[in-house]
């Protein structure tokens, strides 16, 4: 029976969010096409995940070793080749994150088998399989399909897909398998994780974040003014920590951290995806932005096509006004 | 330290973007092109290397005549030399890329290879690791932070949610650099007069022992098509004022204050 | 980083600090320098940049982001060369134009600055808005292409793209026409003239530029030039003759002021309110043109013309010069130039703040609306006078 095979990724003792995403997409199309789901899950102590991934897949295949540390793209790619070859799996879906980054494009190559990133959608018509991808910057879509080959590997972009919860009894086998190499020529020498600093902006209720639009470090004062006014926060898209305008726990987005206000107030932001799959989560999204082919308009609740410097100051004047 | 600096050539994306009359490729008449971001901020980093510890950069592109454009702005940052492999592979999938470049690396001497994390059009964030994987040397992507000595390279590279990792990978080793992790010089006109007269090298396929056939797809393009909007902001008119007040009066009414 | 070239390394020294750079002409306060009015400390004013080059200079200090910074919050004014009284008085802003120079070449510029000039680089204008778009300003009335009349209608970067400056570029069309004169424009096929570029140090982009006009202009058989704002006026009489570029130059504000005394058009309508005019620092202390605007508003029936307190060649820059409208170092406070300005012209009385430079009028509108006075005062450009005096519709 024809296989799709999802890679599980996961860190700090939960799988990641990408993953889930993944396996519900392989779960439908598995449905579609009639094929079985496999989910292959390789780490230190990965058995922890075991039940749950058995859950989603017909089959999970834990491969489980101490010495494995770090984002783990080469042991992974490594253990996936020699599986992959040895079950001919018609799909490989995996997530579109820092770890599929690393890992996808080098066992296509290792494979030599077909690979297409990031996509935002992947259907499976009569065998054909078909994915959509984003492109200029979310201006268009690209529809690909693959010369015909056993096995293409898709990764699937975090956040656009749909996570919907299943009750499989998967059969679990975990399986030894002697590493060829020992990875020396890149070694993990450790996470470095995010300073808690004052602020943790995902604890926040009201966040007031400013991106590109805001043209100047100074000007960063308005938007403090109005999170102060409304008792929240301030965050920011990632230009702005690249500029060293603000640290980076100040970032919402794909590099930086997940928020879920009641209202999330995106001020001069294009609303690239990198950004936007860190605020989908949020109650109530207003944007403002000069840009009326803005991105954000796409996932904003309300928008105000206009100057920030114009709308804003005028916005805690009668924020004030009303309060009183 | 002799580094290899791989870079592409892209429209402006703040420009408005149209899908052309065949359906598969974009309008390009009218559009801006520039340096992929990404790629200058590999070139940024690769001066700052070679400036603490000398060595040279050589600066590499696939593509037409215009993208001369690209490389002399590469010599401009501070590359010492560039190559042009003269082939038009735009619409080509990123695997038919990844041989070409290979096949002039390999013939390189270097102890680093960066590439930009992902470019502005197609954003696959494939080919830096694909090249690697073909060259048969380590590679890490998203790097966002970078030590080079003799033999390692001490990098961080971008996980999730502002957490980093730390790797030491052996040289000669391939990167994706990811934005933020330096600030790219501004490069004046009179910068760029001077690189002319820096060594801008076109070579063919067949220079390389390549054929089209080495070039086959794996993936084929079907179509461009509009995204879809999948929602639409309630947009709120009027002048900066009135907006305010209709905002304020949302807020208030949904609770905020 | 070490300063290790300088054009005025012989003469930088002579700075007295007497501050008079900061004064205007009628001593009326101590903050005409605008960057000093908004930072109130003397790194900004022209002497303190004179003495922070001179500390770079010789290695007393060493060049960062700070540094850059405050030479680039100079907006090119000229009310220190205007103030100071000592002999090397001619060469003090070249001076601070001349680092600006250094710091280019180097690489060492504010990201603002550097997205102001790779714009322009890339898109032909500071604000990176596509190049196709350049000529949508002409969309819905009726201007003429260029096509060898008698005078080529330059409307400049602020013009073409900025929408408050649009208007007043369309109006000025129809006063032309109006007037009968013979003009064209380019339309899309303009290029930015410069004029910034050149303020911010980028020479040899700006050389570049300027052959690229000169070369157009006199393939098209250009001779005279009318311009909708003073900067363009300024380097196409002031610097574009040492690119090969000879052409007869006038501000719009001459030849409107030229048609009228010569019965070509008819302000006999007239206009009752009360104006007062901010002097462009392009068209006033870099030109010497200060009486043409002001017979144009005499000659209206009317309208009755105030004086401000600092005026003509102590005039308070709007703070938009040097890139700043779109850089805005000087904005975020109500110390920022252009908010002083606008209540100056508030305190007069006047009913219009009246602009003859795009700059100015995008800059002082914004500051009309940061002081809450956009009720009590209009800004408008002579241009939109002298349409509603000639009542042309």
């Amino acid at each position: 029976m024809a296989e799709i095979l999802v890679v599980a990724e996961h860190r700090q003792q939960k799988l990641a969010d990408i993953t889930l995403q993944m396996l519900s997409k392989g779960s439908q199309l598995a449905d579609q096409s009639g094929a079985e789901l496999l989910a292959v899950v390789i780490g230190k102590n990965v058995d922890i995940y075991a039940q749950e991934l058995a859950r989603w897949a017909d089959r999970v295949i834990i491969f489980k070793k101490d010495e494995l540390e770090g984002s783990l793209a080469e042991p992974s790619q490594m253990m996936l080749s020699s599986i992959i070859k040895q079950r001919r799996p018609k799909l490989v879906l995996i997530g579109h994150s820092s770890f599929g980054m690393d890992l996808a494009p080098s066992l296509a190559i290792e494979l030599g088998v077909p690979v297409i990133t990031d996509c935002i959608d992947v259907t499976i018509v009569s065998d054909n399989i078909t994915v959509t991808r984003s492109i200029y910057n979310g201006k268009l879509n690209a529809v690909y399909t693959f010369v015909p080959s056993e096995t293409v590997i898709v990764t699937g972009r975090v956040g656009e897909f749909e996570v919907k919860e299943r009750n499989l009894r998967g059969q679990i086998e975990e399986i030894d398998y002697t590493m060829q190499e020992n990875i020396e020529y890149k070694k993990f020498e450790g996470y470095i994780e995010q300073k808690i600093g004052i602020v943790d902006i995902t604890q926040a209720d009201i966040v007031v974040s400013i991106g590109r639009g805001i043209k100047e470090k100074e000007n960063i004062e308005i938007a403090q003014e109005l999170a102060e006014l409304l008792g929240g926060v301030v965050a920011c898209s990632r230009p702005i920590v690249d500029y060293g305008w603000l640290p980076s726990e100040y970032q919402v987005g794909l590099s930086g951290k997940t928020v879920t206000p009641k209202l999330y107030l995106a001020l001069g932001i294009s609303g690239a995806f990198q950004h936007v799959v860190g605020l989908k989560g949020s109650n109530m999204v207003i944007a403002i932005n000069k840009d009326p082919r803005a991105p954000i308009f796409n996932i904003a609740d309300y928008g105000v096509v206009d100057d920030i410097y114009k709308v804003v100051p005028a916005l805690i004047q009668k924020i004030r006004e009303l309060k009183d | 330290m002799d580094v290899v600096v791989c870079i592409k050539r892209v429209p402006d994306t703040a420009d408005v973007v149209e899908i052309d009359a065949s359906g598969n490729d974009i309008e390009t008449d009218g559009l801006a092109f520039k340096i992929n971001d990404w790629d200058e901020y590999a070139l940024e980093a690769a001066v700052q290397l070679t400036e603490k510890q000398g060595g040279s950069i050589i600066a590499i592109t696939v593509g037409p005549k215009e993208w001369d454009d690209v490389l002399r702005r590469a010599l401009a940052i501070g590359a010492d030399r560039a190559i042009r492999i003269d082939q038009d592979m735009v619409t080509a999938d990123c695997y038919a890329v990844a041989k070409v470049l290979e096949a002039l690396i390999r013939n390189l001497s270097y102890d680093l290879v960066l590439f930009g994390a992902q470019s502005e059009d197609f954003g696959s964030a494939q080919l830096g690791v694909m090249v690697a994987e073909l060259l048969g040397i380590p590679h890490a992507s998203l790097v966002v932070s970078l030590q080079v000595d003799q033999t390692t390279a001490r990098i961080k590279r971008e996980l999730e949610a502002g957490t980093l990792e730390a790797y030491a990978v052996e040289l000669p080793a391939l990167l994706t650099i990811q934005t933020g992790i330096n600030q790219p010089r501004y490069i004046s006109m009179a910068g760029i007069k001077r690189a002319m007269s820096k060594e801008l090298q076109v070579i063919s396929l067949s220079d390389l022992d390549l054929t089209q056939e080495t070039l086959s797809p794996t993936v084929m393009l079907e179509k461009l098509e509009l995204p879809p909007k999948d929602k639409k902001a309630e947009l709120i008119s009027g002048s900066p004022e009135e907006s305010a007040e209709q905002l304020a009066r949302i807020l208030q009414n949904s609770g905020i204050f | 980083m070490t300063l290790t070239s300088y054009k005025y390394a012989d003469t930088i020294h002579r700075c007295f600090r007497c501050g008079y750079c900061k004064f205007p002409t009628n001593w009326a306060d101590v903050n005409n320098c605008p960057a000093y009015a908004r930072f109130r400390m003397e790194t900004y004013s022209c002497g303190g940049r004179l003495w922070l080059i001179r500390a770079w200079l010789s290695n007393e200090i060493e060049w960062t982001d700070h540094l850059a910074k405050i030479m680039y919050t100079c907006t090119a004014c000229k009310n220190c060369e205007e103030k100071c009284p000592l002999r090397f008085n001619v060469d003090i802003m070249n001076m601070i134009t001349a680092v600006k120079g250094e710091m280019v070449e180097r690489g060492l510029i504010p990201s603002q600055v550097k997205d102001f000039l790779e714009n322009i680089q890339r898109q032909g204008n500071p604000y990176g808005k596509a190049r196709a778009k350049r000529g949508e300003w002409t969309e819905g009335i009726e201007i003429p292409k260029y096509k060898g009349q008698d005078f080529l209608y330059y409307v400049g970067c602020v013009g073409s793209y900025d929408t408050r400056a649009q208007e007043t570029a369309r109006t000025l069309g129809k006063v032309l026409t109006k007037a009968g004169v013979s003009f064209g424009v380019l339309g899309g096929e303009e290029n930015c003239d410069g004029n910034e570029v050149n303020a911010l140090g980028e020479e040899t982009l700006f050389e570049m530029m300027a052959e690229e006009n000169v070369t157009q202009f006199k393939e098209l058989g250009v001779q005279k030039i009318v311009t909708l704002s003073p900067h363009s006026y300024n380097t196409f009489k002031n610097d574009y003759p040492l690119h090969d570029g000879n052409f007869e130059v006038f501000h719009y504000t001459q030849a409107l002021r030229d048609l009228i005394q010569g019965e070509r058009l008819d302000v006999s309508r007239g206009l009752n309110t009360r104006v007062a005019y901010h002097d462009p620092c392009f068209l006033g202390r870099w030109n010497g043109e200060y009486d043409a605007p002001r017979m144009i508003l005499n000659a209206i029936p009317g309208i009755e013309l105030v004086e401000l307190e600092k005026n003509r060649a102590g005039a308070l820059c709007c703070g938009g010069g040097g890139g700043n409208f779109y850089t805005d170092f000087l904005g975020g406070s109500e110390s920022s130039p252009a908010r002083i300005r606008a209540r100056e012209a508030y305190d007069t009385g006047a009913n219009i703040l009246a602009v003859a430079c795009p700059n100015c009028m995008t800059m002082l509108e914004d500051a009309v609306k940061a002081e809450g006075l956009e009720d009590k005062i209009d800004v408008k450009d002579i241009s939109e006078i002298v349409v509603e005096a000639t009542g042309i519709a």
